[in-house]
């Protein structure tokens, strides 16, 4: 082999294989090229029949698996409900799995945008998992509407997690904690335990609690923070300061299951009344597991299966027949939040090739819906009623029964967005404060 | 009267932890297995538990029920997979952590992911007052228990002739064999024994624990620092290191809260540096 017959690339020029290269690149690109076109053609020819596609994430797998199965029930409901069509096209549900982990939920996220080109994102259950995804969305620029249970304060509220491309239609935390103070405050509650679950999630929960009681003029004498996944609460029980008017508990899970089996064997359910922020006690599934146990305990949510409006009923009929079991506050969510998704694109006459547009369409959104009506701010959080709930017996089984409501409730109240902005101390500042008024209270 | 509640529920937590770590500690004792299957023996114990008190309504049929099953799976556990690979630690551990893996998403699978809480037996419902306070009645059943367990696991091991050859067996396996007792058949029977205590542990903890998906994971860990305290394979260390966590545990949690996370760590912590073989524990 001589210097003249090698290509510059060192490839013997006369070799047999080379000498078919040429042809081969020639028919390679020739089939590239066509590929190319036929899609070109295609996806003009059948643009107008393709389906929206809607990436759905959920914890399907791991601990958070029965939330995501509710919420799932309820997105499905909805769009079963408008025949899987909106605008005029038909909808394509792709459900991923995100095995209630932060990471995984990312990764699914990436694969329904970027190959199954998903027009627009929903569901997320954990906070963990909202924050990864809210920040892939805001990068990648795709439509996000948080319809799982994915409570956390800042994601909507001004601040460094802000995206103009998410709205959430199912909950937060604040707004459930500042209802159960303003009810616990009119029932005549002035001193309060609060027990909260040690995590970032029960001490923002319980700091909005202790926050909106002390600008009503009350205070928390004692707060108990078990970690998660205390196996036994008695300690914290004998401990708990008698001398409060009632006690407030943020404890979800299996966590909430105890807790309450455990406060009506210690003796307490009788002397110490209890509300329970976002219904961790006297969940749904909990209910009838627990009995007389949690007879009474009142309980603040934005939903109670127990509501009599039309859409509510209907909405339980319709639950009930495809779980064999009464929906908590996460199937309602998942049906929001499809009705919102649906309206939005509605609203658009299907054409969302304009993503702004479509967000502004979603943050337009007014309407009746199992929780009560619904709205969203200009951030993007959702506008809904508060419940006080009690459990009593309802022929024959406990239920929670709607005793009072806060209606058009925003994510600020009972502050405005200025007080809120204007507070020296977040509640990462204020896990050992919650019995000091003037830390909680203090200004910039 | 809050001292006398502290060490009450010290000493019933401390027994469901005895009830959960005995079965652990004879099978290592014996058999040197690091059985990691333990925790998904008590969740499934328990669920069948669960199950059985749904249909039948009865605690008692729930217990035998579970009892029964969760032994029955740890003999053929031990005689079908564990056994290949006899005294080889590394091996046995995987397999023992692979089951708990299977069985925790079988059980996902069939009990569902909602945390579940059996009843307590009409019996023991309701609880004992005690001045402004008042005790659980099912709790005092729990130390009762626990103690009717210690003893008969004692008498067990000291009064009887498998224990007899139980305690031969852990001195030197191959002399045992020479003299004639059948130790293959003693580790199955071992085996399926620590599993039936683990699964007695679950339906007993049911009530008061809670059964949900990730308990198998958590009771392990409880586990492992009552017999790491205690000694393993000693049933008087996982007594001792059962109660002692318990107290400690209640009284961490109810004085030093800003502890709470790592109240049962600490003991275990400070036992290791001052007696790395635990209690009990022998070199």
């Amino acid at each position: 082999m001589t210097s003249k017959d090698t290509t510059p690339f060192g490839v013997t020029a006369a070799s047999p294989e080379n000498r078919k290269l040429p042809l081969r690149r020639w028919r390679g690109a020739a089939i590239v090229g066509a590929a190319v076109l036929l899609l070109g053609v295609s996806g003009i020819a059948v643009r107008a029949a393709d389906p929206i596609k809607i990436g759905i994430l959920l914890s399907l797998s791991g601990n958070f698996a029965p939330n995501g199965q509710q919420t799932l029930t309820g997105l499905k409901m909805y769009f079963d409900k408008v025949g899987n069509k909106a605008g005029g096209r038909d909808l394509q549900l792709i459900v991923e799995d995100t095995q209630s982990k932060p990471d995984t939920a990312v990764t699914k996220a990436r694969k329904l945008v970027q190959s199954d080109g998903v027009a627009v994102l929903t569901g997320v259950v954990s906070s963990g998992e909202a924050l990864a995804v809210n920040a892939y969305s805001r990068d990648s620029k795709t439509p996000l509407v948080l319809s799982g249970d994915a409570g956390v304060d800042e994601l909507t509220m001004p601040g460094p997690l802000q995206n103009p491309y998410m709205v959430r239609t199912s909950q937060n935390g604040r707004s459930v904690a500042s209802a159960a103070a303003e009810w616990a405050y009119k029932k005549g509650w002035r001193k309060v335990v609060t027990i909260g679950s040690d995590y970032a999630g029960g001490i923002d929960t319980n700091f909005s609690f202790a926050q909106t009681f002390c600008k009503l003029g009350g205070k928390v004498i004692q707060a108990e923070w078990p970690p998660v996944g205390s196996a036994d609460f008695g300690p914290y029980l004998t401990n708990l300061d008698r001398s409060a008017d009632g006690v407030a508990i943020f404890e979800p899970g299996a966590d909430g299951l105890r807790l309450a089996r455990q406060y009506s064997e210690f003796g307490l359910k009788d002397k110490l009344p209890v509300m329970d922020i976002y219904a961790g006690l006297t969940f749904e599934s909990n209910l009838p597991q627990l009995g007389d146990a949690t007879l009474g305990i009142y309980s603040s949510l934005f939903y109670t299966p127990m509501l009599k409006t039309p859409e509510n009923e209907a909405f339980v009929a319709e639950f009930r027949k495809r779980m064999h079991a009464s929906p908590n506050n996460e199937g309602p969510n998942g049906y929001v939040g499809a009705h919102a998704i649906v309206d939005a694109i509605n609203a658009l006459h299907d054409d969302l090739s304009d993503k702004m547009k479509f967000i502004a369409a979603l943050r337009a959104i007014k309407f009746d819906s199992p929780k009560g009506p619904i709205s969203l701010d200009k951030y993007g959080q959702v506008i809904q009623t508060m419940y006080i709930r009690q459990v009593q017996m309802v022929d024959g089984k406990p239920e929670n029964v709607p005793i009072a409501s806060y209606p058009n409730v925003d994510q600020f109240w009972p502050f405005t967005e200025a007080d809120i902005e204007s507070f020296k101390y977040g509640y990462k500042d204020s896990k050992n404060a919650l019995t000091d008024c003037a830390h909680l209270l203090a200004k910039k | 009267m809050t001292w006398v509640i502290h060490i009450l529920n010290g000493v019933a937590f401390g027994m469901l932890l005895f009830l959960l770590a005995a079965g652990l500690s004879l099978i290592y004792g014996l058999m040197k297995i690091l059985n990691l299957t333990h925790g998904s023996f008590y969740l499934v114990g328990g669920y069948i538990g669960l199950s059985v008190v749904q249909l039948t309504g009865s605690f008692v049929l729930a217990l035998i029920a579970a009892v029964a099953a969760i032994a029955f799976l740890g003999a053929v556990i031990e005689r079908f997979f564990l056994r290949r690979f006899h005294l080889d630690e590394l091996p046995q551990t995987l397999v023992t952590f692979g089951f708990l893996f299977i069985f925790s998403d079988l059980a996902l699978w069939i009990w569902g992911g909602d945390p579940q809480m059996l009843n307590v037996p009409r019996l023991f419902q309701g609880s004992l007052p005690m001045g402004y306070y008042a005790y659980p009645y099912y709790r005092l059943f729990l130390i009762a228990v626990g103690l009717v367990v210690a003893l008969g696991l004692w008498w067990f091991q000291e009064r009887t002739k498998l224990g007899t050859m139980l305690r031969a067996g852990v001195d030197d396996a191959e002399i045992a064999r020479a003299l004639g007792i059948n130790v293959s058949l003693l580790f199955t029977l071992i085996f399926a024994a620590g599993a039936a205590l683990a699964a007695l542990a679950g339906v007993l903890a049911g009530p008061v624990l809670s059964l949900y998906p990730g308990a198998d994971f958590e009771v392990l860990i409880f586990a492992f620092v009552v017999v790491v305290i205690g000694g393993l394979g000693s049933l008087r260390g996982a007594l001792a290191g059962a109660l002692l966590v318990g107290i400690l545990d209640d009284f961490g949690k109810a004085f030093f809260p800003q502890f709470a996370l790592f109240t049962v760590f600490v003991p275990m912590a400070v036992i290791l540096v001052l007696r790395p073989t635990g209690l009990f524990g022998r070199q």
